[in-house]
């Protein structure tokens, strides 16, 4: 059984590795955006799913990501590779000098907390003349989908690794515990502060390196697009119809929700926003532990699971 | 008898309510402490306040020696102190059995970082108080007897010097009274020093080396529990002063 399920998993990848060979141009670029989209759910996941803090602001790492490889190949002229660690840096420094205050804060307050880290970022960039202003930057193109499908997918694979290193390290186990009860994590030894800002760092670490590969790729990026807010609402709508706090939950949602909403738009242009909404809702009424829980209860209890979560809600 | 832990006038205010008030004893090596008093005498704060959860208003804790009234909560946990909630703090979307783990996995002296030997350890604690059979199930499915065990097994797992148990016994029935009162006799035998908050005063009586009384977060009695149970101020505070 377990040998079944990896030979499915490394066919799985294989055949995902294989679709720039295969695909056609916009199955390649739909391809990117979608394992873009997972690497961030994926990286929320750390914060927010094995975490339990709703972080709302991975779209600044996300920025943060774009801009230094913008700045360092627009402005310095430095390789790709260089800008990626320079937006990773930024990213980890971010995550320690904004995580320390922030993180002492829970539930909502957290979340509105981060929310307004976004905002703040915009209107800071804006007025930095390295980062072009308003205006933006421009990067020089490299016309190569090829490259960047597979960047992406390899990393999707490191934060989906280190996800699973979670599952099985003292690490994960200490946000695991930080989850389940804080002040419970504390007293039996949990370095709590410390371990919520590395995952804070960890879950920016991946974010930033998307952002990267993603400005590189569309070779423009300004304040507003680099650091929107909505991009965060995405990433936890999907880790969390997914399944938050479960290794593969989070890719899963990115992959499903971005089919249905490419496919809505394409289909029913001016409607679609609404039935993605739709989608949404219903998922959290019926499944509130994402996909991956459905999946593994789904078989024991049947259509009852969506009765006992339905019960659940007090509708 | 050397003391692992020193209390010395230590105070906690919370606004214009004071907690515990200039309150001073010794936990010594291998000994059962009980700390009783009525509701709002100030227990719980007093083991938070050694635990780290809550800092002291004036005072200081020392723990073999040393002063630890400034260390937060984890640093304390690997130094040696093992506490219980009174509400019980299980991970609830944990199993029982990981429960246990993290204690093994952080606790004292930092704990062991290999997950399969800390589970290892964990289901010896699980065996140690009879909760072995749940193992596998998830901890917010427990009854709250069961939970009571379980807090029990985590604060163990950290393998702790000194373990700070708050109402472990509460909402128990008389022979589930029994079996905690054994398990922490055999705590004690691994040379682990104990204080034991309780309201069942026969129990804590029978287990208690020592007892201390509380009362409006004051300390107004400390001793042998025979003579502490029958000094008029304790009795006054528990029943009133006209039936005393």
């Amino acid at each position: 059984m377990k040998g079944l399920r990896w030979i499915l998993l490394v066919a799985a990848l294989v055949v995902l590795a294989a679709v720039p060979w295969f695909g056609s141009d916009v199955l390649v670029q739909f391809g990117i955006n979608a394992l873009l989209l997972a690497v961030l759910a994926q990286g929320w996941n750390i914060i927010g799913g094995y975490t339990g803090y709703a972080s709302f602001g991975n779209s600044v790492f996300y920025g943060l990501g774009s801009y230094g490889v913008a700045i360092a190949m627009v402005q310095w002229e430095l390789p790709f590779a260089i800008g990626m660690v320079f937006g990773v840096v930024l990213a980890v420094a971010f995550a320690f000098l904004l995580g320390l205050p922030v993180l002492r804060l829970r539930g909502h307050y957290f979340a509105i907390a981060t929310l307004a880290l976004a905002q703040v970022m915009i209107a800071i960039v804006s007025n930095l003349s390295i980062a072009g202003q308003n205006i933006g930057l421009v990067l020089p193109p490299l016309n190569d989908d090829r490259l960047f499908y597979e960047l992406s997918l390899i990393l999707l694979i490191a934060a989906t690794a280190t996800v699973f290193w979670l599952t099985r390290s003292r690490f994960g186990f200490g946000l695991i515990a930080i989850r389940e009860n804080e002040e419970g994590a504390a007293v039996m030894g949990v370095n709590t502060t410390l371990y919520k800002v590395l995952a804070f760092a960890l879950s920016g670490v991946f974010s930033a390196l998307a952002g990267g590969i993603h400005a590189y790729w569309i070779t423009f990026l300004d304040p507003a697009s680099a650091f929107d807010i909505s991009l965060n609402v995405k990433m936890i709508i999907m880790a969390v119809f997914g399944g938050p706090g479960t290794v593969l939950g989070p890719v899963l949602g990115a992959f499903v929700l971005s089919t249905v909403s490419e496919l809505l738009s394409s289909e029913i242009t001016s409607v679609a926003g609404l039935f993605f909404g739709l989608v949404v809702v219903v998922a959290v009424i019926f499944m509130p532990r994402g996909v991956a829980d459905l999946m593994r209860r789904f078989r024991a209890t049947g259509w009852r699971y969506f009765v006992k979560n339905l019960k659940a809600h007090r509708i | 008898m050397s003391a692992v832990l020193g209390i010395t006038n230590v105070t906690r205010r919370f606004a214009g309510l004071i907690a515990v008030n200039d309150v001073s004893f010794t936990l010594n090596q291998g000994e059962i402490l009980g700390v009783i008093g009525p509701n709002g005498a100030g227990k719980t704060t007093l083991v938070s306040l050694i635990s780290g959860t809550l800092a002291p208003t004036a005072g200081d804790i020392a723990f073999e020696g040393r002063p630890i009234t400034k260390l937060p909560a984890y640093q304390r946990a690997r130094l040696g102190i093992g506490r219980t909630f009174q509400i019980m703090r299980p991970f609830p979307g944990l199993s029982v059995l990981d429960n246990v783990a993290v204690g093994a996995l952080f606790g004292h002296g930092g704990g062991e970082s290999d997950l399969d030997k800390a589970r290892e350890l964990a289901r010896a604690q699980l065996d140690f108080v009879g909760l072995a059979k749940f193992a596998d199930q998830r901890a917010d499915e427990l009854g709250g007897p069961s939970r009571k065990r379980l807090e029990l097994a985590k604060a163990l797992a950290m393998q702790p010097k000194v373990l700070l148990c708050d109402e472990v016994m509460a909402g128990l029935n008389l022979v589930e009274i029994d079996e905690v009162i054994e398990v922490l006799k055999r705590v004690r035998e691994r040379g682990i020093s104990i204080l034991v908050i309780e309201h069942v005063i026969k129990a804590i009586k029978s287990l208690s080396d020592r007892l201390l009384v509380l009362h409006h977060g004051e300390k107004i009695a400390d001793g042998d529990p025979d003579t502490v149970l029958s000094d008029a101020r304790v009795v006054e505070a528990y029943l009133g002063r006209r039936r005393a």
